[in-house]
């Protein structure tokens, strides 16, 4: 009795109930970008299997005590590097890429749960590191490999998108680390000074392609908008003309008449924004701004470095996913492959986000215990 | 220890958390002031594109009037040209295998499609796109079985103009080319779109706003792939519509095909030349001929560019309408105004004589006659076309008198037959004369009076002053428009003929020159007398035979670019008959002028009458048939 009271006490609902609305309206969203869609017209069910699976493994990962992540920290490291090396002997290639691990019919995205991984292990380290003045470059180096060895194997996917990610979650967490103020504007410096040679060695054409559509976009040149700059113009179309109130469930034109592209997967948003307007869009952003400021606020009462640590990684990878998401969907950013956490379809982005947010809850919950 | 030192690692990052809120508000708030910019301040314009995306509007062209001969032969006609669209956007690697297998293709033609279809530039794979024209019927229900599986494939009939009669009165009917720039900045209140074709010369052109009709439209609400979404209504509230077009007015011709034809054949053996028939009693057209000419449905077509720089190029001149845009001095057609002239005057009677002993001494000049032709009177004079005789009458009537009566006749002026550009030919007046060779001179008369001089008339001029002539005085405006018909055959519109002026004549003086011009072509010595068909339609008229004047730009063009022969061939004189028949009771007036054709009862005169007598005497015959 006394520990259902104090499950009730200690459960952090504001946090459940804010990523359950975003969770059902994207189930509802995407049954109607999909349900007019000849094969995809499933795909809300999956969606709520795959939610109901996340939802089960994101208990299990609040149920344990953090504590026992710390423990297992390293294992859960090179448990997370043996997957992405899986990926290169039986992953699938789609595209390009080599990114799929396939079990039966559930496939599975190693890069996706390396980023759970990569969160634990940095915890980890920041955690057995006691040190507490400011910290320079050399002292970057560690973690910094601890980085550079899961992103390299995701770069090599090649997987720019989730690489990405992994270097924002890892930025984020050493700016909380009291990163010295010269390092980290040397930091920046030699981030801007990387930026032609990946231009050169990293990015490939249809990459830079959409960065030059960007460019175009911006500076009024409208003569791409039917090839390079087709997809993140129609999805701008789609927002736009939602105007205030929206054009209502299942009446958006650009969703319904197959102009926004990858409604389920990277578009979403521009479905929901051009069905429930400038109300409905901004009820959203409202639920993601709040789960991230939840998120700091949750690290910020942990009771030790590595619960903080780790979820203010769980919060930047939600963070940068969605920003960067919003701002592609919008025309802000060139687009990218990266999915919407909780609102676009997929199974082993739900399922990282899923067991993200169980530790989150888990280090919620658990403010109070020691 | 270790528990303080965590405690105290956890102050140091609390001094964080507040700026990494301030970033995601800011963040949050950049992405919240873009959905202010485009849901908000810009939703007008967003959602119109959104509407353009969907909405997808097909004109519909009208059919173009049909135009008829005077006896309902069909000139210009519509038949369906199956044209191929392509959206490359659309088309799958796998869909060129079976578009090519359906269209037939050979490898070779294969890969120039593949070609085609790689150089459209980006921003116009979304457009549908004419790739093929005429395809024929087979290939088009080929595509159409597999429409469905070839979304990037769409087959539009359009209907081309046909024109039977090919070459013949091409100048007078006129061809369609494509509206340009200035057309659409022209007609831009008449719903003209770019492509559509217009007509560009001839009476297509003239009543192209009567034989146009108006576009209808098909507005049609489709998705992303350019289908059409007939289910739309639960997405959107565009309406869709169906405007049918109103197809054009028939119109009914005043020409004779079948007079055309035979013209072309009398034509046969002379390279170049032109004829014009009128009805001497309204002044309709039945036959404007131009010699050479050009295919229309191929000049309405895609017309070569090599075949227009030869035709440019060709001697002959077919892209010149010889019945009304070139003017031509009129040699001896011109003689009976000059007659006429003199006897209103009074300074002869008709039967005033004078001598011609095969020259005329003005000073110390000399002039010509053909032959010694003795004692002539008013009638004589033209049977036998005796120079001396219009000298003589020349310097006693003075330059004005003839000048002012061929104006009469309509010479000088343009007439209005409202096609093409037509040239008003000239009169040289004596200020003319004074001012171009410093003064004047009595020869300059002479000449005027046997139609060498300056003057310059168009076929179509003369026919008509011919027709005032056999009908006893009236000039009549010249009418090609018979009836205009809506498309169920009910005429809307019949234009009456009308008459441009009634000449002052006596009565027995234009009796005089009818006769004299009858015995031109059936008493011997008449110049065209070889040319009568005995026990034939009886023909009345005047022979000519002009001297070409080259200029000398012209003389050295030739002598550049043509061989000998050729040279000397376009130096000869054109031949001319005008006339009317049949004598007794006239119908129908004829100019024909066989350029470089030399003597004009030799040359033209035969094809005058051989087409008088297949145009009125086989009627004669129908007629005779008929009655019996």
């Amino acid at each position: 009795m006394a520990l259902v009271r104090s499950l009730r006490d200690q459960f952090d609902w504001a946090l459940f109930f804010a990523v359950s609305a975003l969770t059902i309206l994207g189930v509802i969203n995407l049954y109607s970008a999909t349900s007019q869609h000849p094969t995809l017209s499933g795909l809300y069910i999956s969606q709520i299997y795959k939610l109901a699976m996340g939802a089960a493994i994101a208990a299990f990962a609040v149920a344990i005590d953090y504590r026992h992540f710390e423990r297992n920290a390293w294992s859960i490291y090179v448990g997370g590097i043996v997957l992405l090396i899986i990926v290169f002997m039986v992953g699938t290639t789609t595209r390009g890429s080599v990114r799929w691990i396939h079990f039966g019919s559930f496939t599975l995205q190693p890069s996706e749960l390396v980023k759970i991984s990569l969160i634990i292990a940095l915890a980890k380290y920041l955690h057995n590191d006691p040190k507490s003045g400011g910290r320079t470059l050399k002292d970057l180096v560690p973690p910094g490999l601890i980085l550079a060895l899961p992103m390299t194997l995701i770069v090599l996917q090649p997987d720019l998108g989730t690489a990405l990610i992994c270097a924002a979650i890892f930025g984020s967490i050493m700016v909380l680390t009291n990163l010295k103020l010269r390092s980290l504007i040397t930091l920046a410096l030699s981030f801007i000074a990387a930026i032609p040679f990946a231009w050169e060695y990293l990015m490939r054409d249809y990459q830079k392609e959409r960065v030059l559509a960007l460019i175009a976009r911006w500076s009024g040149d409208t003569s791409n908008i039917l090839d390079t700059g087709w997809h993140a113009h129609q999805s701008v179309i789609a927002i736009g003309s939602g105007g205030v109130t929206g054009k209502g469930f299942m009446r958006g034109t650009q969703s319904q008449f197959g102009f926004v592209p990858d409604q389920h997967s990277d578009f979403p948003f521009a479905v929901w924004s051009e069905e429930f307007g400038f109300l409905g869009s901004v009820l959203l952003l409202g639920l993601y701004l709040f789960i991230v400021l939840w998120g700091l606020r949750i690290a910020s009462q942990a009771k030790d470095r590595f619960g903080a640590v780790m979820a203010v990684g769980v919060t930047a990878m939600i963070f940068w996913q969605a920003v960067i998401n919003l701002a592609m969907v919008m025309g802000l950013l060139p687009v990218v492959g990266m999915t919407l956490p909780l609102f676009s379809y997929g199974g082993s982005s739900m399922l990282s986000t899923m067991i993200g947010l169980g530790l989150l809850m888990n280090v919620s919950m658990r403010r109070f215990s020691f | 220890m270790n528990l303080l030192s965590h405690r105290r690692e956890l102050g140091q990052f609390k001094k964080r958390y507040k700026w990494m809120a301030l970033f995601a508000i800011a963040c949050f708030s950049v992405l919240f002031l873009m959905l202010v910019k485009l849901q908000l301040v810009e939703r007008e314009h967003w959602a119109s594109m959104a509407r353009a995306n969907i909405t997808k509007t097909v004109t519909l062209p009208p059919t173009r009037g049909i135009l008829r001969d005077a006896r309902g032969r069909v000139i210009a006609s519509n038949r369906p040209s199956y044209e191929v669209y392509i959206t490359p956007q659309l088309i799958r690697p796998q869909d060129i295998d079976l578009f090519s297998s359906l269209m037939e293709f050979t490898e070779a033609e294969r890969e120039a499609f593949i070609a085609r279809l790689e150089a459209v530039p980006a921003y116009r794979r979304t457009h549908q796109i004419q790739m093929f024209t005429d395809v024929s019927r087979d290939q088009v229900a080929s595509l159409e079985t597999h429409h469905d599986d070839l979304p990037g494939v769409d087959v539009v009939a359009r209907p081309v103009r046909h024109y039977p009669y090919g070459s013949l009165g091409a100048h007078a009917i006129g061809y369609l080319n494509e509206v340009s720039a200035e057309d659409l900045e022209r007609y831009k209140d008449q719903g003209f779109r770019p492509g559509q074709r217009i007509g560009r010369s001839g009476i297509e052109q003239s009543l192209e706003s009567i034989l146009r009709g108006q576009p209808g439209y098909r507005r049609s609400v489709v998705d992303a792939r350019g289908r059409r979404q007939e289910d739309h209504e639960s997405v959107s509230d565009i309406v869709p519509e169906d405007v049918r077009p109103v197809p054009g007015r028939d119109a009914v011709l005043t020409l004779d095909m079948e007079l055309m034809r035979s013209i072309h054949r009398a034509f046969r053996g002379h390279p170049s030349g032109a004829a014009v028939v009128v009805d001497v009693h309204t002044g309709k057209i039945r036959a404007l001929y131009s010699k050479p000419s050009y295919d229309l449905n191929m000049r309405s077509g895609r017309l070569p560019h090599d075949v227009y720089q030869e035709m440019l190029e060709n001697p002959f001149r077919p892209l010149i309408d010889k019945t009304i845009y070139e003017s031509y001095f009129p040699g001896s057609t011109f003689k009976p105004f000059s007659s006429l002239a003199a006897l209103r005057d009074g300074e002869i009677e008709p039967s005033t004589r004078f001598t011609c002993k095969g020259a005329y001494h003005i000073g110390r000049q000399r002039m010509r006659c053909t032959s010694a032709h003795g004692e002539v009177d008013a009638r004589t004079a033209l049977i036998r076309s005796c120079n001396v005789y219009f000298y003589r009458i020349a310097e006693m009537i003075g330059l004005e008198n003839i000048d002012r009566v061929a104006r009469e006749f309509g010479l000088g002026a343009r007439t209005g037959i409202g096609i093409n550009s037509e040239s008003a030919g000239f009169l040289a007046t004596r200020k003319w004369y004074e001012e171009k060779f410093g003064r004047f001179r009595i020869g300059y008369t002479l000449n005027t009076a046997i139609g060498q001089g300056n003057t310059r008339v168009t076929l179509l001029q003369l026919a008509l002053s011919y027709a005032a002539i056999a009908n006893g005085g009236t000039l009549y405006a010249p009418q090609l428009i018979e009836r205009i018909e809506a498309p169920d055959g009910t005429a809307i519109e019949e234009p009456a003929p009308q008459v441009a002026r009634k000449l002052d004549f006596d009565p027995e003086h234009i009796k005089l020159i009818q006769e004299a011009m009858r015995g031109v072509v059936n008493r011997e010595g008449g110049t065209a007398y070889d040319a009568r068909i005995p026990g034939g339609v009886i023909v009345a008229g005047k022979t000519g035979t002009a001297e070409v004047i080259t200029s000398r730009e012209h003389r050295e063009r030739i002598s550049d670019e043509v061989d000998e022969r050729l040279r000397r061939y376009l130096t000869r004189s054109h031949g001319w008959f005008g006339g009317f028949a049949p004598a007794d009771d006239p119908e129908v007036a004829i100019i024909v002028l066989v350029e470089h054709g030399g003597a004009g009862g030799r040359t033209a005169a035969p094809i005058a009458t051989q087409v008088l007598e297949e145009y009125l005497g086989s009627r004669d015959l129908a007629l005779a048939q008929r009655r019996n």
